[in-house]
């Protein structure tokens, strides 16, 4: 009675399947698609919807110039986010190490609470860094915003590269201990290289948190420490929003992201949910 | 009638063939086990059974009906897993219960069965209990409750006893040995274990490769090899294999060790050839008075006998001896080859010479 | 050094970071919150006023409740979208082998957009004269076109959803994708044999072994959305008006734009009550799920 056998029935879900696939997929890119095809368009083009255009490259040269000096902004974002890893990176992978193989009084308590400051709003903390920056004029500088980055990344610092540690066998470090090594010598030499990868994956990741964070940069600074994602907001003029530029600008911030993002991909969800999903 | 038939069944994965071109006939509440190493296509030919897998081509027939299209759960199976495949969010009664609950059983019935079938395991005091409160043998025996349950066609088993500890196994292997008797329906058994399949099969597949090497009762798989593979694979400690010619009935190998061969041999000369003998068909004598003589290498004490290894010019030879015999590494001594139970091969195709 | 004094060591400048800038800044804004004052005046804070600030957010402020409520709304639908969609997606995609890092690969690239970004991308499609979704929508649903979806309430509300959705389910997708791939294949292949058809084999098998990914999928996805403030900025800035001003772009808007400080950390403050449970229910799933 069923001209449905098991092939055909196969067969058909595995079309549907495969066009649904192909749906996701076009949702998901559209957006990024059609905002850097904006980037390339003349100002014009971009009021007229149109897919076929002649592209420019015009629209990245204008931003780097006045008024906008993004230039100055991929500069500060750069700074920033850079410092920010290299300072986080060696403080998280001690204490990481510290979680890992060693037993601590009050760990499971330390570990929450650095697991909990993720979950802030950073809302709630900007005004006391607004104030305190204040006083220390530290308003409006890379310093400021190098200071509070390093409280965003490192709780993810620490619980990446702690995931890491846990990844790797003991028993090497056992056996160099047994040989003679000193515990320093014992990370220097043996964790350190193995972690490495770890190590190099959770800078991106913290790479990438700081150069999107947001709320901070728009706070703390005005003019002299602005970072490429407010700069975004300079593009408004009085007769609206100049799309083209603003989507260059897009470009600029998110193709480099795109770039380190793919080269984690592998690790990325066990990054942003703390290890708790593999 | 639930019999199995698969004709010329292949199944490949771009240019690799996990089963190449085999057929086989089960027959009804037969117990047949399908025995190779890792990767010979036994448990890839099970799931194309069971409708896991589909084959690349071929037909498999349960009973008269050609299953390839069929869904496994159209084909009236049971199955139990390597990994027990428990469903760890329900109880050892909702597990067992399971496949009646799937096909609309009524309640009291249901009951009733799991209660049957848990009794035949031993596991009434268990079954409210959750898989991860139990231990590997009783996981084991709630997927065997699982299958039982209902009165499938066909029983397929991958791997059941791996899992367990060594004593565990041996006394599980002889609670399934006794329980596919009394249930007489038609098994298809994998492993990798040989005395498993000598244990409790009917009949023996002897996998390598994709394919089948022999098929057999197991008293013929082990004292009538078809090949090499079949000869090594099956016996425990495992066949000695010397390699050599033979000329004007003496076997000689490349070292300079040479045995007359007795008047049962096939051959009379012949290169390249494998000598092939187990070690219990080996007498050890003192020297001079055997086939041929050896030094001694080890001497392995394993409580209902002693294994004897020994040096035969370059390679070495295991024989195994009365438990009470004693003789020190480095000794001579002689070996008395038992001229029925010897087995030739030819070197380069590895098929048996008779 | 011998070990228990190094682990000690080693962990002390982690702790201190965190401790300096994230559990001070926390505790000091809480304190703000029990002072009056302004900005613009040189000794800030003013006045002690206790609890003023957060009986007058409770009783005096409708604005507060508008943001409340908005939040909440926000939350729980965009938590239920990408929680379903994202399970979907992930159904679709788990299957197959030979995609798995090409879908990887491309589940990432929205990802790497930050919220900000993704805010000004949509409030581009979906501008009225030239907006991509605007024609498209238009063209599915003639009546819709030239909608100016950003000046409506309700339209402006639900483009943000979209916005965030879409920004979350390839993350969400992912983590869900991994969860499926932890679930032993024989439990499923078990219940096919056993006699279940594909949706059952869902319902009874996977679905119930893929709890404690879904837990930790739902509290993420409700934590970020209580959180959310650059995509609202920079998509609606919390309009038309304030339909779409989420808790967060409250706390910024009478923090930095009416300079009402202590008030903003008091609203702040109470933001963080949700946090802690669900903190805590996270915690459980991370500790627990390690633990077996």
């Amino acid at each position: 009675m069923n001209i449905l056998t098991g092939r055909v029935r196969k067969q058909f879900f595995q079309t549907v399947q495969i066009a649904l696939i192909l749906v996701f997929i076009v949702v998901m890119l559209v957006p990024i698609l059609w905002i850097g095809l904006a980037a390339f368009k003349q100002h014009v083009d971009v009021y007229q919807l149109k897919l076929l255009f002649t592209p420019t490259l015009e629209n990245f040269r204008v931003v780097f110039e006045a008024p906008y000096y993004l230039g100055e902004k991929l500069k500060n974002s750069t700074i920033v986010a850079t410092v920010t890893v290299v300072i986080a990176i060696p403080i998280a992978t001690c204490a990481a190490y510290a979680f890992s193989r060693f037993r601590l009084r009050g760990q499971s308590a330390l570990l929450v609470m650095i697991l909990a400051t993720q979950f802030v709003p950073a809302v709630v903390i900007v005004l006391p860094f607004f104030i305190m920056f204040r006083n220390l004029g530290l308003l409006d500088t890379l310093t400021g915003l190098i200071l509070v980055n390093l409280a965003i990344v490192m709780p993810f610092a620490i619980w990446m590269i702690k995931g890491f540690i846990d990844g790797i066998p003991i028993e090497t470090e056992e056996a160099a201990l047994v040989d003679g090594s000193s515990r320093m010598q014992v990370i220097r030499n043996i964790v350190l290289p193995m972690a490495a990868p770890g190590l190099v994956t959770a800078g991106i990741f913290c790479f990438i948190i700081a150069w999107n964070e947001f709320l901070f940069a728009l706070i703390l600074t005005s003019k002299d420490a602005v970072t490429l994602p407010i700069g975004l907001a300079l593009f408004k003029a009085e007769e609206g929003d100049l799309w083209n530029l603003l989507a260059a600008a897009g470009i600029i911030i998110m193709v480099p992201m795109f770039i380190l993002a793919l080269i984690i991909r592998k690790h990325f969800v066990q990054g942003m949910t703390m290890g708790a999903v593999r | 009638m639930a019999s199995i038939s698969l004709n010329s069944v292949t199944k490949q994965w771009g240019d690799v063939k996990g089963v190449d071109n085999q057929s086989l006939d089960i027959a009804d509440k037969e117990f047949l086990v399908l025995l190779g190493p890792s990767g010979c296509g036994k448990t890839t030919t099970m799931r194309m059974i069971a409708g896991l897998e589909e084959p690349s081509s071929g037909d498999i027939f349960i009973g008269e009906r050609r299953v390839n299209d069929d869904l496994p759960k159209d084909r009236d199976i049971a199955m139990v897993f390597q990994n027990y495949g428990l469903y760890p969010h329900m109880s050892v009664e909702q597990n067992i219960a399971y496949p009646l609950k799937v096909r609309d059983t009524p309640k009291e019935a249901i009951a009733e069965r799991v209660l049957r079938a848990a009794e035949q395991v031993e596991l009434v005091p268990l079954l409210k209990r959750k898989p991860k409160a139990l231990s590997g043998g009783q996981r084991q025996r709630v997927a065997l409750a699982r299958a039982i349950v209902r009165t499938p066609k066909v029983f397929l088993m991958d791997e059941p006893l791996s899992n367990l500890d060594a004593k565990l196994r041996v006394s599980m292997r002889a609670e399934l040995k006794n329980l596919s008797h009394k249930l007489k329906i038609t098994t298809v058994y994998v492993t990798h274990d040989q005395i498993e399949a000598m244990t409790l099969a009917d009949r023996v597949a002897v996998m390598s490769g994709g394919k089948i090497q022999q098929l057999g009762p197991p008293e013929e798989i082990y004292n009538n090899p078809e090949n090499l593979f079949v000869a090594s694979f099956i016996g425990s400690p495992a066949m000695n294999l010397i390699k050599g010619d033979i000329v004007e009935s003496v076997f000689s190998t490349p070292d300079s060790t040479n045995i007359t061969m007795p008047p049962e041999c096939p051959v009379t000369s012949r290169t390249d050839v494998v000598l092939g003998i187990r070690p219990e068909d080996i007498t050890i004598v003192d020297a001079g008075h055997g086939d041929v003589d050896a030094s001694v290498f080890a001497v392995e004490n394993t409580g209902d006998s002693v294994l004897v290894t020994v040096k035969l010019g370059d390679q070495k030879f295991t024989a195994r001896g009365d438990r009470y015999l004693k003789c020190g590494i480095d000794e001579q001594i002689g070996l008395q080859i038992n001229h029925h139970h010897f087995y030739l091969f030819d070197a380069n195709s590895e098929k048996r010479l008779r | 050094m011998r070990d228990a004094t190094l682990k000690y060591v080693l962990v002390a400048p982690a702790v201190v970071v965190v401790m300096a800038t994230a559990v001070w800044p926390l505790f000091e804004s809480f304190r703000l919150s029990l002072y009056a004052g302004r900005l613009s005046r040189p000794h800030f804070p003013q006045a002690f006023i206790g609890v003023e600030n957060y009986t007058w957010a409770f009783i005096e402020e409708p604005a507060f409740w508008n943001s409340v409520a908005v939040t909440v709304w926000f939350t729980v639908v965009t938590v239920a979208l990408t929680t379903v969609l994202a399970l979907a997606f992930a159904l679709l995609l788990a299957p197959g082998g030979k995609f798995r890092s090409g879908v990887q690969a491309l589940l990432i690239l929205p990802f790497a957009m930050s919220p900000a970004l993704i805010g000004v991308s949509f409030r581009f499609m979906f501008n009225p004269e030239f907006g991509l979704f605007d024609a498209v929508f238009g063209a599915l649903l003639p009546g819709v076109a030239a909608v100016s979806w950003l000046s409506d309430p309700t339209l402006a509300f639900w483009v943000v959803v979209i916005a965030d959705v879409w920004g979350w389910i390839p993350f969400l997708t992912l983590v869900l994708i991994g969860g499926l791939a932890s679930i032993p294949r024989e439990t499923i292949e078990a219940a096919q044999i056993d006699g279940a058809a594909g949706w059952r084999v869902f319902k009874d098998v996977t679905l119930p072994q893929l709890v404690p990914v879904l837990a930790v999928v739902v509290i993420l996805k409700a934590i970020f959305s209580l959180k959310t403030f650059d995509l609202v900025f920079m998509l609606t800035n919390g309009g038309p008006g304030t339909a779409t001003q989420t808790l967060s772009h409250y706390v910024y808007f009478n923090g930095f734009k009416y300079s009402n400080l202590g008030y903003s950390s008091a609203v702040a403050w109470l933001m963080v009550i949700p946090m802690i449970f669900l903190t805590y229910a996270y915690a459980r799933f991370v500790f627990d799920t390690k633990k077996s």
